[in-house]
């Protein structure tokens, strides 16, 4: 398995908060999602995997290479923030002029038809787009240089279902070339759930987990009893809970197996979502099930 | 290096109606009160400064964070501001030249003799200079501050080399070496090369600055 991007033991520090020994990998053709909390250190990530922000600990290489030794990889790599950074008087047209000075491999029919798809107007200011024509213009621009890794930073965060599914779909044709792969950051779970082959979990600074999402989907789940039930349970199998109003929540890592043990309680399929919760707002219980031992 | 370039120049562009609506009128007022000497001064100080605007639609738009993920590398990044600093100051000299030459012209405060032009010229080479020099103090210091604080000093390196240089014209007075105007014309000669060895110092600083910066 190729290997494009390899982060490892990424570390970096700020007053009130750690990025503490971030690692994972993307293999070729694989769309990975890193979720997390607001704060979590996701953007951290990105940043300092992109060379924004010194590292204090770690490495971080692109095809075996590291960023700051080989800068002509960027021209493989597009990336989108959660904002435009063109200025708000420039235009698509403009926007194109100076991306294709920049990058040797820009393809102006392919920005063209992806303006065209996205039906955004090449004479128009930025300032007059919503922000879904904006999200829209940047990944047009991340596009059509044709890079083979997309580095999206919360880029379908604020917009509304119809635009984000349209972009999905943009993603997942791009990923259909195999050496092509996507690392996105997004609190949407949602939108991961439809896309992403592997889900990086960080919390605090923390990777908690990074595992296959279909794992995550068919392995685990979400065991709801009352409190007498819930003090039958053995702590093995109990990942995290939560005490709810009338109910306990209960995440565990095989919910097959769960279902044989505890016939009389409710197993529910578990979505990012719930987990992402359990995690981060409820009360983690068993160490050998817990952070680092599914990185 | 050169998409840089392209965009500031995009981004100063849209502001260059109500830049040319000002150069006219300040060709109203200064020639005829004044001379066309301090109009040349005027406007290629106040292209000059574009490069500051430039900063603040940066800043705005957290262009540096984009920038950096282009292939493009922080040394190249600084070196565009410069090449802005230059460009924008020679729109502004030539500009201030003809318009204070065809002012100067119209409301009779110099003639078509070669001489008189010459002395434009002269003026409008020191004035490129004094742009060059204090835009390259201004970009080092937007590159440790940011454009807000950035505006607030630029006064400072406007007036800083002002000072610098009346302290060594008092100094000089002092020692009993009057200014001739061989001196000042030897001056100005000069002003190319120190202007370019600022820069370059200048240069050197920013790239320090921001090399150590996070974006």
């Amino acid at each position: 398995m190729d290997t494009i991007l390899q982060v490892e033991n990424l570390t970096k520090q700020y007053p009130g908060f750690q990025l503490d020994h971030v690692s994972f990998s993307i293999p070729k053709g694989a769309i990975m999602g890193l979720i997390g909390e607001n704060g979590a250190g996701k953007s951290t990530t990105i940043h300092a995997i992109l060379d924004l922000i010194k590292k204090d600990e770690g490495t971080v290489s692109f095809w075996g290479k590291n960023l700051s030794s080989d800068p002509c990889l960027k021209e493989d790599i597009g990336v989108v923030f959660d904002d435009i950074n063109f200025y708000e008087t420039l235009d698509p047209q403009k926007v194109g002029a100076i991306s294709k000075t920049a990058y040797k491999k820009w393809d102006n029919h392919l920005y063209q038809y992806y303006l065209d798809r996205f039906s955004l107007p090449v004479n128009k200011e930025i300032k007059t787009f919503s922000k879904g024509m904006k999200t829209k213009l940047c990944i047009a621009v991340a596009l059509s240089h044709k890079p083979k890794l997309l580095i999206l930073d919360e880029a379908t965060n604020g917009l509304d279902p119809v635009m984000r599914d349209d972009i999905l779909d943009v993603f997942l044709e791009f990923v259909q070339e195999e050496d092509h792969s996507i690392l996105i950051s997004s609190h949407i779970t949602t939108d991961l759930e439809k896309i992403a082959d592997y889900i990086t979990f960080i919390h605090k600074g923390n990777v908690i987990f990074c595992k296959p999402k279909d794992e995550l989907r068919y392995s685990y789940g979400i065991l709801r009893c009352k409190t007498e039930e819930y003090q039958k349970l053995d702590p093995a199998d109990i990942i995290a809970c939560r005490k709810e109003d009338y109910q306990w929540s209960v995440l565990v890592a095989d919910k097959e197996l769960a279902r044989k043990k505890y016939k009389n309680a409710v197993i529910d399929n578990a979505t990012i979502d719930d987990i992402l919760l359990l995690y981060v707002k409820g009360e983690l219980k068993n160490e050998k099930l817990n952070p680092k031992r599914f990185i | 290096m050169k998409s840089l370039i392209q965009k500031d120049l995009f981004n100063i562009s849209h502001n260059a109606k109500p830049m040319v609506f000002m150069l006219i009128i300040f060709a109203f007022i200064i020639i005829p009160s004044t001379d066309s000497n301090g109009y040349i001064v005027m406007s290629t100080l106040l292209c000059g400064m574009m490069v500051i605007t430039s900063f603040s639609f940066d800043e705005h738009s957290n262009w540096n964070q984009y920038a950096l993920i282009m292939p493009v590398s922080k040394k190249d990044l600084v070196a565009g501001k410069y090449v802005i600093l230059f460009i924008a100051t020679m729109v502004g000299s030539i500009s201030g030249f003809l318009l204070a030459s065809i002012g100067g012209i119209i409301f009779g405060k110099i003639n078509l003799q070669a001489n008189t032009l010459l002395e434009l010229l002269f003026v409008t080479l020191a004035a490129a200079m004094i742009s060059i020099i204090s835009g390259s103090t201004t970009i080092a210091l937007v590159f440790q501050f940011g454009a807000e604080k950035g505006r607030l000093l630029l006064l400072l390196s406007y007036l800083l080399p002002a000072t610098i240089c009346l302290a060594i014209y008092k100094g000089l007075l002092k020692l009993g070496i009057h200014i001739t105007d061989t001196f000042i014309f030897s001056l100005v000669c000069c002003l190319p090369i120190i202007a370019l060895i600022w820069s370059y110092c200048m240069y050197k600083i920013s790239c320090f600055i921001f090399l150590r910066k996070e974006v």
